[in-house]
């Protein structure tokens, strides 16, 4: 009888997670990504081929509540391109144009660093889902310098999100979380077909005394040879006025002071 | 190519001094970039409308070399070109072009305005835009230049989900001798409503009095996008001898699929009263583009426009590949279909372009 109930409460440990714990948990990992709801992110993206660095993007991305983000591509190559991201919308502005296009979700995908890995920085207002797992929190392979293996065994909850919205960039995720901490240690993103698009990666180091998610290493299922890097190289609270994020107005603000 | 603007090479060494200025001052953002562009076309003698050498000496090789920098600072904002023009037989031209040079300022919270050289872009559409009643863009020309703005003074408001533009564009200039030259007072209102994108154009000048139209987009699902527009014209396009059609209706309507394999479908119908090339040229278009994205810098496509009417193809295939600093653009365009059709009889027959670009700051 007491093997039993020692059997039951062991499978039943993961499920105690309910609904409400896992926006919790979602929240908190969020946490490590996001300082705060409107930020000002300095991100560099590095493209490998075959481990061997191949490009280089600058992108700088405004982050504000109700899932806005405006994405302002910095590298000589693409400088005055614009994306804008308002809920399960978006659009487009090429500097070439000047015109916003709208783009649709499968659009966003595209490119050689996915907008959609750029602009969203949040799992909670995203995704719903349960923990099904309590495991060992998984390794990184070797030659990923930019993840560090862990010194010792840590556990991990072990989440399986799907969408809860139309319009973000993967239907379902496979997220691991330090069960001890919520950090993000791992993420298996899912395309709607089913298929496993990307691996990622989350590596943190302390800023200012907390542990922020700086870097995250997206490992491509579709295209085996490509690694993109993701390096966050400062977030910092800003908010920036509404009327930035009209899709109009994508062809005059220069955000510069922001 | 489309030849430059002679006029613009006056103001171009304001622009220069202005970029180099902010260079040296370090407050400001300049870009550099370099780009080489040559074509080649091979001819049509069978065409009625061909006139080979002594009579029209067509090149057969030519090539556009820019020098482009860019300047933002604050709201200020300056683009210009110094371009080479190279073509067979011919020695070879020089050009400075303003491709740009406008403040964007603002009176409050959401509401700007804008003075200068801008490039103005309403339109809805792919291979053609009908709302793009200031800036006309030739989106069917191969491999084309940068755009060169229109003067204006313009007023913007900005809400939550609407905005609407006022310019009067080449203020002072009075009635031009085509519609980009023609001074006008237009209005654009844009407003998000749900999943839908909606346009409202108004636009009264000399040469077409009033101008109205109205366009919308729809996002379905998560690979389809279906859109279309309108435009009403007072007066229709000027024919030998300067008078004018009656009014006349200008629309597109298209879908493009993406699917998440980075493959696009698109199909676009359009009439359009101001047909290129020659009057025979029908007015009714088909266009189907299928394109690929690897989603590593490589874009190829394939396109064919069609007319109906006379049973005209004009194939192209291109591709676009991106790597660091680099753009490599190249493709063949070939006018064919029907021999009675306007693109058959077309003095050219196929064109060769690529075009190496280099973002060198």
């Amino acid at each position: 009888m007491f093997r039993r109930l020692l059997v039951a409460l062991l499978f039943a440990a993961p499920s105690a997670f309910a609904a409400d714990n896992v926006s919790a948990l979602l929240k908190a990992a969020d946490a490590f990504r996001l300082p705060a709801e409107s930020v000002r992110v300095e991100t560099q993206v590095e493209l490998y081929r075959n481990g061997v660095l191949d490009k280089e993007r600058l992108y700088t991305v405004y982050v504000k509540p109700g899932r806005r983000s405006l994405v302002l591509m910095k590298s000589p190559s693409e400088i005055g391109q614009k994306v804008l991201l308002l809920a399960d919308q978006f659009w487009l502005l090429m500097p070439e144009s000047q015109r916003p296009l709208r783009i649709t979700a499968s659009q966003k995908l595209l490119g050689e660093a996915s907008t959609g890995d750029i602009a969203s920085m949040t799992w909670s207002e995203d995704y719903d889902g349960a923990v099904v797992d309590e495991i060992d929190c998984p390794s990184p392979p070797v030659g990923l310098g930019d993840i560090p293996l862990p010194a010792k065994p840590r556990p991990c909850l072990h989440l399986d999100l799907a969408q809860a919205r139309s319009g973000v960039t993967y239907a379902r995720v496979e997220l691991y979380l330090e069960k001890t901490s919520r950090a993000p240690v791992k993420a298996d993103l899912y395309v709607g077909s089913g298929k496993r698009a990307k691996e990622a990666w989350y590596g943190l180091k302390p800023v200012d005394g907390q542990l922020r998610v700086m870097t995250m290493v997206l490992q491509d299922d579709i295209q085996a040879n490509r690694r993109t890097v993701i390096r966050y190289r400062s977030i910092l609270p800003k908010v920036a006025p509404d009327e930035f994020f009209n899709p109009a107005a994508l062809v005059r603000n220069p955000l510069t002071d922001w | 190519m489309s030849p430059c603007n002679a006029p613009h090479g006056i103001r171009l060494p304001f622009i220069l001094i202005g970029l180099l200025s902010a260079a040296t001052a370090g407050a400001a953002e300049i870009h550099g970039t370099l780009t080489v562009a040559p074509e080649f076309l091979t001819e049509n003698p069978s065409s009625p409308y061909y006139a080979g050498s002594p009579i029209i000496d067509m090149p057969r090789r030519g090539s556009r070399q820019d020098v482009e920098l860019k300047l933002q600072e604050d709201g200020f904002n300056a683009q210009g070109i110094l371009r080479q023009q190279v073509a067979e037989g011919h020695s070879p031209e020089y050009h400075g072009i303003a491709n740009q040079f406008y403040y964007d300022g603002a009176m409050a919270s959401g509401l700007g305005w804008t003075v200068g050289k801008k490039v103005v872009s309403w339109g809805v559409g792919f291979g053609f835009k009908p709302l793009d009643v200031i800036q006309r863009e030739n989106r069917r020309a191969v491999n084309p230049p940068p755009l060169v703005g229109v003067p204006l003074a313009a007023i913007e408001r900005f809400g939550g989900r609407d905005a609407w533009t006022v310019a009067w564009t080449r203020p002072g200039q009075g009635a031009g001798e085509s519609d980009d030259r023609d001074s006008a007072v237009a209005l654009h209102w844009y407003r998000l409503v749900d999943s839908d994108d909606l346009h409202g154009v108004l636009r009264v000048s000399h040469r077409r009095q009033l101008e109205a139209g109205v366009g919308a987009t729809r996002i379905v699902g998560d690979e389809w996008s279906i859109y279309g527009a309108a435009l009403y014209q007072g007066r229709g396009p000027m024919r030998p001898g300067g008078s004018y059609d009656g009014d006349a209706i200008k629309a597109v309507a298209g879908a493009q699929w993406t699917g998440e394999s980075g493959t696009s479908v698109l199909l676009e119908a359009w009439d359009d009263p101001d047909a290129p090339l020659a009057s025979a040229t029908p007015r009714e278009n088909l266009l189907l583009r299928v394109g690929y994205d690897d989603r590593d810098g490589f874009k190829p496509y394939l396109e064919w426009l069609v007319t109906p009417r006379d049973r005209g193809i004009v194939t192209t295939v291109g591709a676009v590949v991106d790597g660091n600093r680099q753009r490599w653009t190249f493709g063949i365009r070939q006018f064919g279909g029907g021999a009675e059709s306007a693109y058959a009889q077309a003095p050219q027959k196929r064109l060769f372009w690529l075009e190496w670009r280099l973002a060198a700051f």
